[in-house]
């Protein structure tokens, strides 16, 4: 779908009075997407579509998956979580999930900087390097 | 105490194979060799992504929430969703020596099926221009071997100067002369073992021009042995219009190479028009706004920042020299259209070509009215400089002289010696192409012209005259070619066994 530049700007408008304290606000959010559906301005479907977009880019920023080959003891989860709190601030979700493709070690992504200490990552690395 | 080091190697590397830390994204759209990327929040500008299976990316557009970046290369295997890394390194192509005698890409891999290159050294393709501190006035001469070029529009080393006219009037022929001419310099200096001769190396930079044309310029670069000491850099029309972007940046930073090093270097960018149209074309699919044309915004920076690169810079920095022989092509002689203005603002003159002389004979077809050089009379030597001096004014005396003369016949005998004079300077000035000519030939045959000793031979008999002189004086007078070469200037001495030299000739010439 083409999105216009008008719809673009609306959306990012929109998306700004969403966030409280450089973190989203989803109450905010849901109430932004409801008075946008009921007053229909000019180009909605845009605009909601693109906000959806930010939204998702948000989102995804401040998730923090963590995968591991088996899975991992509370203290080690625990830990990393301090630990990524520390690196990103507080506010982060964060995402449990067991990949046996790792072969072991733990693959943690944040947004867009991926921390790879697999097996497979390093693997990844060797065949590169050959 | 060495084991204690190992100890702390082994305690780094281990450190190393840890946890690696990247950047990623993922496609978001692909097509005509442009592809957005959500993510990749710490990208760089214009650095190199890694689109996995050797496909690498270049990140040009950095957007709110994409990247906008041109794929180098073939770009049909990359998905939408794919993931892209960032690299953390900026477009660098190989430099050095081992380049010379070969043709290479925009990334400086080679074409000529003549094995890998072994150099272990690259530069960034993008680099600032020296600065002010480390540049150097012009004051050597690049010996083009034109003798219109040489005599009345002096190249300097570290000069840039344009090359303009509409298409097939000899552009790229001027750059191919000066290519062969250096080549025979830097020979002949290798085997006299002169010391003092700084040779000059020529990169040739083909921008969107037929792979025919380029095949054509290797094989005469060949046939006069002048690939030695050339790099041929090809971006074709058949490569993608990021490639033809790429080609000149990358043929410029070869040349750096040399420069940075204390060696000089020219480099004919052929040409400039074909790759502002690349440029444009990769900025409106990258949908930066356009302005003049359809060009960018920044065209003129685009070729600014390029040609500043040519240089000369201070003997504290190793003396080194970059010249730029830009070359554009004009439509139907128009100097003023967008492109033209701004590369002959950029340059220190430009030489311009005409249709009309060409068709009339006068090849090369160079303008003498509209062609300068605004640098290079400080790079001419002296014997040069002495015969020269007057020529251009001469010509243009003629030219208007021409004009009048054409209606009425009856002419003051003063009028009539001056229109015989320009008529013989006109025809000692036509070259035959790839046949340049060493510099004392030059300044010997336009002395004789200049000082009237071609006055009684026929205008048509000009051409066969000079050949003649030429041959007599380089092989009958070596010695007094070889005085005018050191002393690179006309003492009265010299002038008088010159004198006498063509003097002897004119006895035996029919």
């Amino acid at each position: 779908m083409k999105i216009s530049k008008q719809a673009r700007r609306d959306a990012r408008e929109l998306f700004r009075t969403c966030m409280v304290h450089d973190a989203l606000d989803d109450n905010r959010a849901r109430q932004a997407v409801a008075g946008v559906v009921q007053k229909k301005p000019r180009g909605y479907i845009a605009i909601l579509s693109q906000f959806q977009r930010l939204i998702r880019l948000e989102i995804a920023r401040r998730t923090a998956t963590i995968e591991s080959a088996t899975a991992l003891p509370p203290q080690a989860q625990a830990e990393i979580q301090s630990d990524l709190a520390r690196h990103y601030g507080a506010g982060l979700a964060f995402q449990f999930t067991q990949n046996p493709a790792l072969i072991g070690g733990v693959r943690i992504q944040v947004g867009g900087d991926v921390y790879n200490g697999s097996v497979q990552g390093r693997l990844a690395l060797l065949q590169q390097s050959a | 105490m060495s084991t204690l080091l190992q100890e702390i190697e082994a305690q780094i590397s281990g450190l190393k194979t840890g946890v690696t830390r990247q950047n990623v994204g993922t496609v978001r759209e692909i097509g005509d060799g442009v592809a957005k990327i959500e993510g990749l929040s710490g990208a760089m500008l214009n650095e190199m992504l890694d689109f996995g299976d050797g496909v690498v990316g270049l990140a040009l557009n950095l957007e709110e929430t994409e990247v906008g970046a041109i794929i180098l290369g073939e770009y049909t295997s990359i998905k939408e969703g794919q993931e892209v890394r960032t690299t953390g390194k900026l477009l660098q192509v190989p430099v050095g020596k081992p380049l010379l005698g070969r043709v290479v890409n925009a990334l400086g891999l080679p074409l000529d099926g003549k094995g890998p290159i072994n150099t272990q050294t690259f530069y960034p393709v993008e680099k600032i221009a020296p600065g002010i501190i480390k540049r150097k006035s012009v004051s050597q001469p690049v010996q083009t071997g034109i003798m219109a070029v040489d005599a009345m529009i002096p190249i300097g080393r570290g000069q840039r100067e344009l090359i303009i006219g509409d298409r097939s009037t000899g552009k790229t022929t001027i750059g191919i002369d000066t290519i062969i001419s250096q080549a025979r310099l830097n020979r002949a200096a290798e085997t006299a073992k002169d010391s003092t001769y700084r040779p000059l190396y020529c990169i040739y930079v083909a921008v969107g021009q037929k792979q025919s044309n380029v095949a054509r310029v290797m094989a005469v670069l060949e046939e006069a042995g002048a690939m030695p000491y050339t790099i041929i850099v090809s971006a074709t029309a058949s490569d993608s219009a990021t490639n033809q972007y790429l080609a000149p940046f990358a043929g410029c930073a070869m040349g750096e190479w040399f420069m940075d090093n204390g060696m000089d270097a020219l480099i004919i960018y052929d040409d400039l028009s074909k790759h502002a149209v690349a440029y444009r074309q990769v900025s409106l699919v990258l949908k930066r706004p356009s302005g003049r044309e359809a060009y960018p915004g920044d065209v003129f920076y685009l070729h600014s920042r390029l040609l500043e690169r040519s240089a000369r810079v201070g003997e504290k920095f190793g003396n080194g020299s970059l010249t730029g022989l830009p070359i554009i092509e004009t439509q139907a002689g128009d100097v003023s259209a967008y492109i033209p203005t701004n590369v002959i603002s950029i340059t220190d003159g430009q030489i311009y070509l005409e249709t009309d002389l060409f068709y009339q004979g006068i090849r090369p077809a160079i303008s003498v009215g509209l062609s300068v050089s605004r640098v290079g009379s400080a790079a001419q030597i002296k014997a040069m400089k002495q015969v020269a001096g007057r020529v251009k004014l001469e010509l243009a005396q003629f030219r208007e002289l021409a004009a009048f003369a054409q209606f009425g016949s009856d002419l003051d005998p003063k009028t009539q010696a001056q229109l015989e004079r320009g008529k013989r300077i006109v025809e000692v000035f036509k070259q035959p192409q790839y046949n340049p000519m060493p510099v004392e030939v030059q300044s010997a045959v336009l002395w004789t012209v200049q000082n009237g000793l071609m006055d009684d031979v026929a205008v048509e008999k000009i051409k066969d005259f000079q050949a003649k002189l030429t041959e007599y004086l380089t092989n009958r007078k070596t010695a007094l070619m070889d005085k005018i070469r050191a002393e690179k200037a006309f003492s009265d001495a010299l002038t008088a066994e010159l004198k006498d030299a063509v003097t002897e000739f004119k006895q035996t010439y029919r």
